[in-house]
Order: structure tokens, then C-alpha cells, then sequence
């Protein structure tokens, strides 16, 4: 159940992220990336989530989570190949020393929040 | 408003495993966060290893994060080593050993005096995987009654460890375990880890173990 120990910090990371005209009750969305290989069961995250995040000040938040598949690259032969299943052998040359290039670690990777726009001082950048 | 970011979500995990990393530095101590599911002999192993790496000059002493209250602690006792109890709730707590956990128990040891340092995680194959709590090398234990599929059902487990300690070697002749399909199943996970076929009761392996540890992985 480390899914709770990542959905605290996820909402800790948020918090820390959020310039400072923006509360943290303004947040409507919150993405992040999650590597197949973290074992991360993404309904069990956003349900821990969803139950934590009144108490951290962020009822509306929606956890959206994209989870990236694990890309592998062979130091025998340099084949690069993505895995559907967690045999992590080169299928190209068999070998079994292989190094991870992506699939592995746990990002925020942007936060939608619904702001007042006329309180955001003439910023035109914001949809 | 969106506000695009790219941001670890464990950082501030990474950042008390890197003020650990640091303390170890300072004193040269090498640590091991040994790792297993409940019950393949992760106890029993730091019994029997403690002493021989003692005989060598070696001093030890070990984090003891398993759930099982203080039982653990108990039976390092005789070893007369500095044990710290990482987790004090007896009906049990979190799934791994937090970084912030170690850090709190390090301030218990005089690391000064401190060459080998064990982590023992709680017995758990999927959560410790994920958390860097500034060792050295990442172990697992295996037990050989625990079936040839483990290394393919806990992926990031035997992807994260420097060596697999093939634990109660001594049951073989009475298990139906396939020691080559288990071997297989390890390289198709992880083709650079080092497999140290032992058995922690009889004490068969050890020594190839305990070399591991004095090499520094």
C-alpha cells in the first residue's frame, strides 16, 4: 500500500508547486506521470487520493495519472525495445543486461486550477 | 490556469535519503537494505552473518524495520550489536521502511563506530522496492519455497537489488523447486544480479555472501 504513502506526496508536491496568487482550494486538476515498473495500481492511487485530499485543502482536485511503459536499451548489443511484459531480456540478442530508460519514478507534470481571471494582473498566457 | 511542471513526487523521500547517504559518507559505513517477503529468513541471515563479519574486524549494526513488534530485535540481541527498532507499532504499520525512519534511527548509533550497517525492510516484495533510503546496495532474499514466478510477479524488486540470496538452500531435496527455471526467471528480470545460492540455518553459502559484503558488492 505504498499508494498512499504517493498520494500524500503528490498532494505535498502540489502544494509546494502553486505560485502564490493561486490557493490551493483553486485546484482542479493534478497530472502525473507513473512508471509501470513503480507497481502502482492507478484506481487504488486516485482512490487514496480522492479520500486525502479535503484534509490537505484541495476537495476539488482530480488526480489524473498517465502511466509510462518501461523502455529498455541492451548494453550487449544497444537494441532499445519497450516491454508488454516484465522480461526484461533483449529481444534481439538475449541478453539479460539491460538498463531502464523510462518506466521507472513517479513526476507531477502540471496542475490546472481555476483561478479569477481578473485577479491574475492582466496575464494573458492563461486559457 | 495550468501550470506545467516537472517535479519528483518523491523528493522530499530522496531528500532524507540523501542527508543519510551523506551521515554514511562522513563515517564510512556500508549499508545494506536487505529486502524479502515475510518469513524467508531475513532474521535468521543477520544472525548467522553478524558474527562472521565481526571476525573479520567488521563491526556491525542493523535497522530493524520488520512489523513483528520487537520480536526481531530480540533475537539479535546475543549478537551484542546496536539494534534500533525502526517500527515501534506492535500490530503493525506502514509496508516499508520510510527514509525519514532510518534518519530518526540513526540518530540512536554512534556510526563512528559503525562499518556495516543492515537495513532489514519489512517483509514486503512490492513497496520497499520503491524507496531509496540511502544504502549502499539493495538486497533480496528468496526463499526457494516461495516458487520459481517471484522474480516475474515483483519486477522492480529484483530490477532495484544488486544480489539475490537464494535462501533455505537446505530444503531443496524435499521441494519440487525447478533451481534452473528460478535461475532463468532472475536473468530474464535482471541479468547483472548476483545470485548467492545459501542456506541461512546450516550456514551453506555464507562465506560467498559475507565475501560480497567485504568486496562492498
Amino acid at each position: 500500500m505504498h499508494e498512499l504513502y504517493i498520494a500524500q506526496s503528490i498532494l505535498s508536491s502540489v502544494k509546494k508547486s502553486l505560485p502564490q496568487n493561486v490557493a490551493a482550494e483553486a485546484v482542479t486538476q493534478v497530472r502525473v506521470e507513473v512508471g509501470q515498473l513503480d507497481a502502482v495500481v492507478s484506481e487504488t492511487l486516485v482512490f487514496l487520493f480522492n479520500a486525502i485530499k479535503p484534509g490537505s485543502g484541495m476537495p476539488a482536485a482530480e488526480l489524473v495519472v498517465e502511466t509510462i511503459p518501461v523502455r529498455c536499451r541492451c548494453r550487449a548489443c544497444g537494441e532499445e525495445f519497450t516491454l508488454d511484459l516484465p522480461v526484461f531480456l533483449c529481444p534481439a540478442c538475449g541478453s539479460g543486461d539491460t538498463e531502464i530508460l523510462q518506466g521507472r519514478g513517479i513526476r507531477l507534470t502540471g496542475i490546472t486550477a481555476d483561478v479569477d481571471e481578473e485577479a491574475e494582473h492582466g496575464h494573458s498566457d492563461h486559457s | 490556469m495550468d501550470i506545467p511542471i516537472i517535479r519528483d513526487v518523491l523528493e522530499e523521500s530522496n531528500a532524507r535519503a540523501q542527508e543519510n547517504r551523506a551521515l554514511f559518507d562522513r563515517h564510512g559505513v556500508f549499508v545494506v537494505n536487505i529486502m524479502s517477503s515475510p518469513g524467508s529468513g531475513k532474521t535468521t541471515l543477520l544472525s548467522r552473518t553478524i558474527p562472521l563479519l565481526q571476525a573479520r574486524g567488521l563491526s556491525c549494526a542493523v535497522i530493524e524495520g520488520d512489523i513483528t513488534s520487537t520480536l526481531d530485535s530480540e533475537r539479535l540481541k546475543p549478537l551484542g550489536i546496536p539494534v534500533v527498532q525502526a517500527n515501534t507499532e506492535p500490530f503493525g504499520g506502514d509496508c516499508h521502511v520510510g527514509s525519514h525512519l532510518v534518519q530518526a534511527a540513526l540518530k540512536h548509533f554512534d556510526l563512528a563506530r559503525v562499518k556495516v550497517l543492515f537495513i532489514e525492510n519489512i517483509g514486503n516484495l512490492v513497496c520497499p522496492a520503491e524507496f531509496y533510503l540511502g544504502e549502499d546496495r539493495k538486497v533480496v532474499v528468496l526463499s526457494i519455497t516461495e516458487g520459481e514466478d517471484k522474480p516475474l510477479k515483483y519486477p522492480l524488486m529484483f530490477r532495484e537489488c544488486s544480489a539475490c540470496l537464494l535462501n533455505k538452500m537446505d530444503l531443496a531435496p524435499h521441494l519440487d523447486v525447478n533451481m534452473e527455471a528460478l535461475k532463468e526467471n532472475i536473468r530474464r528480470t535482471n541479468g547483472r544480479l548476483t545470485v548467492i545460492p545459501i542456506s541461512a540455518k546450516t550456514g551453506e553459502g555464507i562465506e560467498h555472501w559475507v565475501e560480497w559484503i567485504v568486496k562492498k558488492g
